[in-house]
């Protein structure tokens, strides 16, 4: 079958190609060199936020306090969970998200490629306005990265550190919110012809319930900012009870964006999954329809168990925040089923960037299961706050973040670079990253459920030691793989092997340009029959698989 | 070759049998812990099955179905059957451990009547003052003075939990049971302590400074001794430690 090719859209701007030098990079509204940005941004804030965590595990190795004092640790495990969780989680996805949405779905460009660079400016700016906090006297917030009110007030916390920390990560809420509008309106009105919603390639199926999600949950973050700020320095007492405020109104709105966030982190990982199983089992995904709508119903959930965060504080309806927390795992389920479906007969390759996905999907599997006792609130009340809580969300974001956001890097970097990352290099990545991350949070389920309370920077009881000392020696083990994969990327990029456009035969739009791909994407567009457009174009001349015979909308080849 | 192959298999689960042990809470040391203690090795028991059936799934694919040739295997786009059973099995368990944990729940949370011994907890920053009331008697911690809450072992006790300034927790590792102190806010609930012994408690909400600092002990004696030592306790108006 002869696929037509389609006529370009037209072009926003003329566009000069082969630039790529530092002013082009802080001048440019390309959504590809944006999304680098935030890659690159995100990724040296995490970097800066690894070694705050090395610096927690070494204080934390023995008992005593041998590396730094109560209030150094304070601040630093503060600013280890600030960074990760505010500049580098919810920001590498966005980063990924602008580089590759207008590839997946036939677009030239964002729908507002300056907003999109002012995003991106104030995502930046906002950072270094939380990171400048380490450099003014008093040093950076030590509240924990919740900021519990009254403690993050300034009855009992001065100092400039904490209203930088507050500026800043308002101003990188504005900045997610900007972002939000712009990839969900890219996503609504920018598809390409005969890209229908039902066509949209499962990262962008994840990026736009993750960007919706923003929209929904960081206004609220930004109000509780304000109305800290206000109470910081402009003397209101929203969080006073001795003036009729409230504390436990801090914990609801925090809360009401903090559990949003989660899966704001976690949906656009589902999706790279979504995208990296089935092109190395070289099957569609299995369940499509059911895949995106359990993104609606994690999404819908998502919002109504933020107390479960609450269940220690004795103030909240348990049951429905219980329930709500509990169901969540069904579209859960059904994410991890549907992988496990589309492995199933498949052909698979174990590439380094597939290693990543099924350590994903097992690490992550740990990370659900233990989050369905956390729903639970009269176990919650044995286990909250310990560190048994540390090492179920490490599970979900070191865990899930993390080996998607891998998967994610080993599987585009081709794309984005024209070469291929060292898959020896890749193997030993992921070896050391496996073992080590297990290592270190594996163990502290176990001193968790024995009673060690989180956020303590020393501990006076002997027999928590052993698995601290093991934790210790797993996140070191960490960081080497992590200096595994920055050699790996730097010698890659310079000598990597050639990658071609398509190196792993994969499916969506993306891999059909050229690698990295032109300023405005595509010099040719294949016509869309399926939510396989790259496959049908490879098999455009099979008669077994031409055209709409793998089309999903006509449900044909069902089982 | 049969012994050789069946060595690790022993092993494997040996190791396995130790790992679940290891995955439990301590004993509760309070009948309202217990519920919770049960609670949890029902969700243990669970959740073991739901990770073996899951991660075997993905390694037996991995194995079974890796890539052996060129050509592309059958081009399966799902299965509605399937796709609704894994979905209402799920479901069908995490309504049975709703059902579960609000039976837990009732137990754990259960204040029935007047309790036999009241104490007001304030936490403050950085340690608890333990008030007896009705009786006069206080024990009062501070820094480098890690306070003692004393109680009488069979008997409900009440703790009156309250904050003199941030948010902090009364948690007592040993009885699976923690609640947050909030400034203006008064939380009220039941420990029956069924064993006589010195726990560990500790505060686990961050509340600044010397948060790691902020430890406490509750002494569970037999109720003569609780009695004395409440004499004695008020007749000082102070903190004491239990008479021996």
């Amino acid at each position: 079958m002869a696929t037509t090719e389609l006529p370009l859209p037209a072009l926003p701007e003329a566009h000069h190609e082969e630039r790529g030098g530092i002013v082009d990079y802080l001048t440019t509204v390309d959504h590809k060199k944006i999304g680098i940005l935030y890659i690159v941004t995100s990724f040296a804030i995490f970097l800066a936020g690894g070694v705050l965590a090395l610096l927690v595990r070494w204080e934390l190795a023995t008992p005593g306090l041998q590396v730094m004092g109560e209030n150094t640790y304070n601040q630093v495990f503060t600013m280890h969970g600030t960074l990760m969780i505010f500049l580098f989680a919810a920001q590498v996805s966005t980063g990924l998200a602008n580089y590759l949405v207008p590839l997946q779905i036939g677009a030239a460009d964002v729908a507002f490629p300056r907003a999109n660079a002012m995003s991106y400016w104030l995502y930046l700016f906002g950072s270094l306005i939380v990171l400048s906090s380490f450099f003014v006297s008093g040093g950076p917030a030590a509240v924990a990265w919740t900021a519990y009110a009254p403690l993050s007030t300034n009855q009992f916390f001065q100092g400039t550190g904490m209203d930088l920390w507050i500026i800043g990560l308002a101003v990188v809420g504005v900045a997610g919110i900007l972002g939000a509008v712009n990839l969900v309106t890219t996503i609504f009105r920018m598809r390409m012809p005969g890209m229908t919603m039902f066509r949209l390639p499962l990262f962008t199926w994840g990026v736009l319930v993750n960007q919706l999600l923003i929209l929904f949950a960081f206004p609220p973050l930004t109000v509780v900012f304000a109305l800290l700020f206000l109470e910081r320095n402009f003397g209101a007492h929203f969080f006073d009870p001795t003036t009729g405020g409230s504390p436990i109104l801090y914990q609801h709105i925090f809360w009401f964006f903090g559990h949003p966030e989660v899966y704001i982190i976690i949906l656009p990982i589902f999706g790279i999954i979504s995208e990296v199983v089935p092109v190395f089992s070289r099957k569609p995904l299995f369940g499509y329809r059911a895949m995106v709508f359990a993104f609606f119903g994690i999404a819908a959930l998502s919002f109504g168990v933020w107390a479960h965060h609450m269940f220690a504080t004795g103030l909240v309806y348990l049951p429905y925040f219980s329930i709500m927390s509990l169901l969540i795992a069904v579209p859960t389920g059904i994410k991890v089923f549907n992988w496990i479906g589309t492995m199933w007969r498949g052909s698979i390759t174990l590439s380094t960037a597939m290693l990543m996905a099924l350590g994903f999907i097992l690490v992550f599997l740990i990370g659900g299961i233990t989050g369905i006792f956390l729903a639970s609130p009269p176990i919650d009340f044995a286990v909250n706050d310990t560190y048994y809580v540390v090492a179920h969300f490490h599970y979900i974001m070191v865990g899930g973040l993390l080996y998607g956001m891998f998967a994610g890097f080993y599987f585009w970097f081709p794309k984005f670079t024209g070469r291929r990352l060292s898959e020896t290099l890749g193997r030993w990545h992921f070896i050391t990253f496996f073992l080590g991350f297990n290592i270190t949070f594996f163990f502290q389920f176990l001193v968790g459920l024995d009673g060690m309370p989180r956020r303590i920077a020393d501990y006076q009881i002997e027999r928590w030691t052993s698995a601290n000392v093991i934790s210790t020696v797993g996140a070191f083990l960490t960081g080497v793989s992590v200096l595994i994969f920055l050699w790996n990327f730097f010698r890659s990029i310079r000598r990597g092997e050639p990658a071609g456009d398509d190196p792993w035969e994969g499916n969506s739009l993306e891999w059909v340009t050229s690698s990295p791909p032109p300023s405005h994407n595509f010099h040719h567009l294949p016509e869309i029959h399926s939510e396989r457009p790259a496959f049908d174009y490879r098999h455009r001349d099979d008669p077994a698989f031409a055209g709409a015979h793998t089309d999903p909308e006509r449900n044909l080849d069902r089982g | 070759m049969q012994p050789s192959r069946r060595a690790p298999a022993r092993w494997l689960a040996v190791t396995a049998v130790a790992l679940a042990a290891a995955g439990c809470t301590p004993q509760s040391v309070t009948e309202q812990g217990q519920a919770i203690y049960n609670l949890y090795n029902l969700f243990m028991y669970i959740a073991a099955v739901v990770f073996a059936v899951v991660s075997g799934l993905v390694i037996w694919s991995v194995v079974r179905y890796r890539r052996r040739g060129d050509e592309l295997p059958t081009q399966t786009h799902g299965n509605n059957r399937l796709e609704l059973t894994w979905t209402v099995i799920p479901t069908v368990i995490v309504l049975f451990l709703f059902v579960a944990t609000l039976r837990a729940q009732d137990k754990v949370l259960d204040t029935p009547g007047d309790a036999q011994v009241n104490v007001t907890v304030t936490a403050f920053q950085w340690s608890y003052r333990f008030t007896y009331e009705g009786t006069g008697a206080e024990v009062l911690g501070g820094p480098d003075n890690i306070p003692t809450m004393v109680v009488p072992v069979g008997q409900r006790v009440r703790v009156k939990l309250v904050s003199a300034d941030v948010v902090h927790t009364f948690y007592v590792p040993q009885t699976l049971f923690k609640r947050q102190a909030i400034p203006g806010t008064v939380n009220e609930f039941d420990l029956t302590f069924d064993k006589e012994g010195i726990y560990h408690g500790q505060c686990t909400q961050f509340c600044g400074l010397q948060h790691a600092q902020m430890v406490y002990r509750v002494e569970v004696v037999s109720q003569g001794r609780y009695q004395s030592w409440l004499a004695e306790t008020t007749r000082r108006g102070s903190a004491g430690q239990p008479g021996t």
